[in-house]
């Protein structure tokens, strides 16, 4: 399916993971998952923007407000720069007019995000590459139901699979039906798995072939 | 939504020979209703009708408002916009589904409509991928794999899941088309609100 240089290789991830994973394949969805305060959300900052960021970013956000999202990447040494990196704000919080952030009035509005989305890519040049970062799932479970989320989630993750791009979302199963998480996490292409045991955080991957499903020390 | 031929459209144009040249065109293939102004049509719409052909420059309200009217009664039905000039404005933006150049020949009508009802189906197909997902998940917490394995209305479970699967990834080539992402994001929208009239 891909096509070219730039589709075909694979999105690096410096060592953002210690496991035995590099590159994630163009096209690629995976679910970020763990409890509160397990750290999630850093790590999906961390796929999105590696020790030597290259591709474009989209981050939608449902509960952190924009300003919390560029200081997330500002840590990690990202320029918030319109051309390379949006945001799709759908956490409701106000704000003034900023040129990399696309503001949608609730995460109930499904289609309202979507068009966001696809402002976003095309405000960044229809990128060949691109990672979009989502946070979070269970955010959205606040607002829309169980199958609505599930049908949003398929759509957009097959959108940006359909463009070659790397795909990023965060779930904390702890506040949701087994059920659910079940059937959500067959959306993706790989789930990995944070937790804490005894003060020791811990981490595991699922669904990528080559890598054994097992837990590893993921320190702080 | 929906019958998988067919469907009900609604043509509002407040031109009666395009009315008419419209209708013979489509009502071989659809069931069709006509409307000759904005007001006309915000009358004629309800439930049953799957596509509505809306003349964007009409006197008295115009398809913009039409169109923010329909949107707002939740109907579930997909609106294409026609019109005399090239939108050079977001038609994602207003809220339209998809848009027809007048002129427009008889393929061209015939082929938008079939996508709008496709795509319709297609947000129902991703629900019914829900359910099924939910339907497994359901059974595998209550019966033990070895049951499971001998059960064979799971290994059908599993064959409608596999296929809807395929039939999902083979339409999901089409998002990079983003007028059909977001109308069909759209038709999601409209689906869990309850409008549409599910047989």
């Amino acid at each position: 399916m891909a096509e070219g240089d730039a589709r075909s290789e694979g999105y690096p991830l410096c060592d953002a993971l210690p496991l035995d994973v590099d590159t994630l394949d163009p096209g690629m969805n995976v679910l970020i998952s763990g409890p509160a305060m397990s750290g999630k959300r850093d790590l999906v900052f961390d796929l999105l923007a590696p020790s030597e960021p290259t591709d474009p970013i989209v981050v939608m956000t449902t509960d952190d407000p924009a300003p919390r999202i560029h200081a997330g990447f500002e840590d990690r040494g990202v320029r918030i720069d319109p051309g390379t990196f949006r945001v799709v704000d759908a956490s409701g919080a106000p704000g003034d007019d900023d040129p990399t952030v696309h503001r949608v009035n609730s995460p109930a509005d499904l289609t309202g995000m979507g068009v966001a989305f696809t402002e976003a890519v095309e405000e960044v040049g229809s990128p060949p590459r691109l990672r979009l970062g989502f946070v979070s799932i269970s955010t959205l479970l606040q607002y829309v139901d169980a199958e609505r989320a599930f049908s949003f989630l398929h759509v957009l993750s097959r959108r940006t699979s359909a463009a070659g791009y790397l795909g990023v979302y965060s779930l904390d199963p702890t506040t949701h039906e087994d059920r659910f998480v079940n059937v959500v996490t067959s959306i993706f292409d790989a789930a990995i798995e944070l937790r804490e045991t005894d003060g020791t955080r811990e981490i595991r991957v699922r669904g990528l072939s080559g890598v054994a499903p097992e837990w590893a020390e993921f320190p702080y | 939504m929906t019958t998988t031929e067919g469907g009900t459209v609604l043509i509002v144009d407040d031109d009666r020979e395009v009315v008419r040249t419209y209708r013979r065109y489509l009502e071989t293939s659809y069931d069709v209703r006509e409307a000759y102004d904005g007001e006309d049509a915000l009358t004629k719409l309800d439930e049953s009708v799957d596509v509505v052909l809306l003349d964007r420059l009409m006197p008295g309200v115009s398809g913009g408002e039409v169109l923010d009217r329909i949107r707002e009664r939740d109907l579930g039905v997909r609106v294409a916009m026609v019109t005399a000039v090239d939108p050079d404005f977001d038609i994602l933006e207003m809220g339209f589904d998809d848009y027809v150049t007048k002129p427009t020949s008889h393929d061209e009508l015939r082929s938008t409509i079939d996508e709008l009802l496709s795509l319709n189906r297609h947000a129902e197909d991703v629900r019914e991928y829900h359910s099924l997902l939910a339907k497994r998940a359901a059974l595998r917490e209550g019966k033990s794999t070895y049951e499971l394995e001998r059960s064979e209305a799971f290994a059908d479970l599993e064959e409608r899941i596999e296929s809807l699967r395929c039939t999902l990834e083979a339409e999901a080539e089409n998002y990079t088309d983003d007028v059909r992402f977001v109308a069909t994001l759209r038709a999601i929208d409209d689906e869990a609100v309850g409008g549409n009239a599910d047989g």
